[in-house]
């Protein structure tokens, strides 16, 4: 049951980060590969706050947020020059600039030591140190942000993000200052991610680099993809499965290190095939 | 030794390697039309073939290198064969290409981990015992000459063969416009399965070269991709000679940069460059 607790808390923190990403891919249509930094940044930021100030969770929370939006401002723009591949490329070489970071600015993030030591939440009176109370938290923050999605890609703006996917110069010609909207939307989807970060870091008390690589903005893209583009449920059923499926090679029994190696092989095999089979995944509205 | 002239030294070698492998990321770019993100493991899977042909099974070191290029250049044939090219011809958009290309690099680099550990190995068999020549104050050793002296043969030889055979004109001729090519009669998809050959062929032997100069590790791949991708954004997408000017300076600016700054930020140095150049001059040193 504690083991069950703990893959359900790890499902709600990745269909956030789903479905953040979900806004800027599959409604927007901007193959951004670099969520993991934002997530990096949330979790660090808490880590940083949670074990050298006396601050709070949620104090971190707000704080993370706020440096996520002047990050993700920035690079935001320089993005916002680029199209197809190269847009791609410039977030890949975001997220390993941030990973970088995060492996070499030691005096801040102890570098590949990591952080250990980062305490739970507590808000009036409410300790999250119990797996269940936090299980209850987390889903409250994928409910929040289920409902802030739903929202977004309903309202005026959703459609305008929308018809920027389906033709970027035909929107523009209506007057729509397009670069504006994937700036906003950027940032949004940004902010969520960093919140899940802060989740990750002060639920699992430690963070180290390895987290946020590459890999992981590829796994989060690999949710989206297999759950489905442009779909509010897509995300949620894209990480029931991917968090679910390592714990079939569980079964298995096959070691430690080589089981992590095959689930970056399934990734990378369910991502082919999903391509050349289903490239708009289990119920994505939107086919790349 | 000077540290200057050995600086201009190490730049001049890892421009070559990181020419070896925009050279063949341009080819496939220029006719493929897409960015293949496999490239890099593809060379990491030369330096693998290698390492078990001489290492486990003792093979001679001349053919083990000859199996191991083929053998990289199979896996870029075959990945073509049997991912890509159904893909292209359903008319795949771009970036279920590039996901595809994504998830063929996830799984491969995975496997080369699950087979050969993810320690770092060499493929040197002398250690120590290399024979070192000076050139203008500098150190540079026998490995290091090969490398220089391949680059310089696969560059004069990849020339001839693009300017003066009837195969390297239906390159050029695709490198233009795919359709018109095969409305000529040009058959395009054999062309663009030898150009994969071709180029991942190329990215092996940058691969061999690594490990012979320094080692091989699992992650290599996604390291040359990097480098192999920038550099040919640098020098612009899909040119051939544009690579090796890019090449040579992501080599110069890197190793002068870490005379100043810690070697850790090599990686993120690179991408600012390359974000440097995406912002300032899209279409690379040279403007096609």
């Amino acid at each position: 049951m504690a083991y069950l607790i703990h893959l359900a808390i790890l499902f709600a923190i990745y269909a956030i980060l789903g479905m953040s990403l979900n806004l800027v891919v599959g409604y927007t249509g901007l193959l951004s590969i670099t969520h993991a930094a934002f997530y990096g940044i949330g979790a660090y930021t808490t880590a940083i706050l949670l074990t050298k100030t006396g601050a709070g969770f949620f104090t971190s929370l707000i704080l993370g947020i706020f440096i996520t939006i002047a990050v993700s401002f920035l690079v935001g723009i320089v993005l916002s020059k680029f199209k197809g591949d190269y847009y791609s490329i410039g977030t890949l070489g975001f997220n390993t600039i941030v990973f970088a970071i995060f492996l070499n600015w030691q005096n801040l993030t102890r570098g590949p030591l990591g952080i250990p030591g980062i305490s739970r939440p507590k808000l009036f009176g409410i300790n999250f140190d119990n797996n269940f109370v936090f299980l209850i938290l987390a889903l409250v923050f994928l409910i929040l942000v289920y409902f802030v999605s739903r929202f977004i890609v309903n309202s005026s703006f959703g459609r305008v993000l929308k018809a920027i996917r389906e033709d970027e110069t035909a929107i523009a010609v209506f007057g729509y200052n397009t670069l504006y909207f994937k700036l906003i939307i950027f940032i949004i989807s940004a902010v969520i991610a960093a919140t899940a970060g802060s989740l990750f870091a002060s639920y699992i008390t430690f963070v180290d680099p390895s987290g946020f690589q590459l890999m992981e903005s590829v796994f989060i893209l690999a949710i989206i993809i297999l759950g489905g583009l442009a779909n509010l449920r897509g995300p949620i059923l894209g990480a029931l499965f991917l968090t679910l499926l390592p714990e079939i090679l569980r079964f298995v029994g096959f070691p430690a290190d080589i089981a992590a190696q095959m689930r970056q092989v399934i990734y990378g095999v369910i991502l082919v095939l999903l391509m050349l089979y289903r490239p708009q995944g289990l119920v994505g509205e939107y086919k790349l | 030794m000077d540290i200057i002239p050995q600086l201009i030294l190490n730049s001049v070698i890892a421009g070559a390697i990181y020419t070896l492998v925009a050279l063949g990321f341009n080819l496939i770019y220029g006719t493929a039309k897409f960015s293949n993100l496999a490239h890099g493991v593809i060379a990491a899977i030369g330096g693998y073939a290698v390492f078990y042909l001489t290492k486990t099974l003792n093979l001679n070191v001349y053919i083990a290198i000859i199996l191991g290029v083929t053998l990289a250049g199979l896996v870029g044939w075959a990945s073509n064969k049997f991912i890509y090219l159904p893909l292209r011809k359903r008319k795949a958009s771009n970036m279920i290409l590039f996901i595809a290309s994504l998830g063929v690099m996830t799984a491969l680099q995975a496997i080369i981990a699950m087979l050969f550990s993810s320690q770092f190995k060499t493929l040197s068999q002398d250690i120590g015992t290399q024979k070192l020549f000076k050139i203008f104050g500098g150190v540079i050793t026998q490995t290091q000459v090969i490398i220089l002296s391949s680059t310089i043969f696969i560059i004069a030889g990849l020339a001839l063969l693009l300017y003066k055979t009837r195969f390297g004109k239906a390159v050029r001729a695709i490198n233009d416009d795919e359709e018109a090519a095969q409305i000529i009669g040009i058959n395009t998809n054999k062309i663009i399965g030898l150009v994969f050959f071709i180029g991942s062929a190329i990215a092996g032997l940058a691969g061999i070269l690594i490990g012979f100069d320094t080692g091989i590790e699992p992650t290599m791949g996604l390291d040359l991709l990097f480098k192999g991708m920038v550099t040919s954004i640098i020098g612009g997408a899909g040119n051939i000679y544009g690579g090796i000017l890019g090449g040579f300076l992501i080599g110069f600016v890197e190793n002068f940069s870490i005379w100043r700054i810690s070697g850790e930020w090599k990686d993120a140095i690179v991408f600012m460059l390359l974000i440097v150049f995406l912002i300032f001059r899209p279409r690379g040193i040279i403007n096609k």
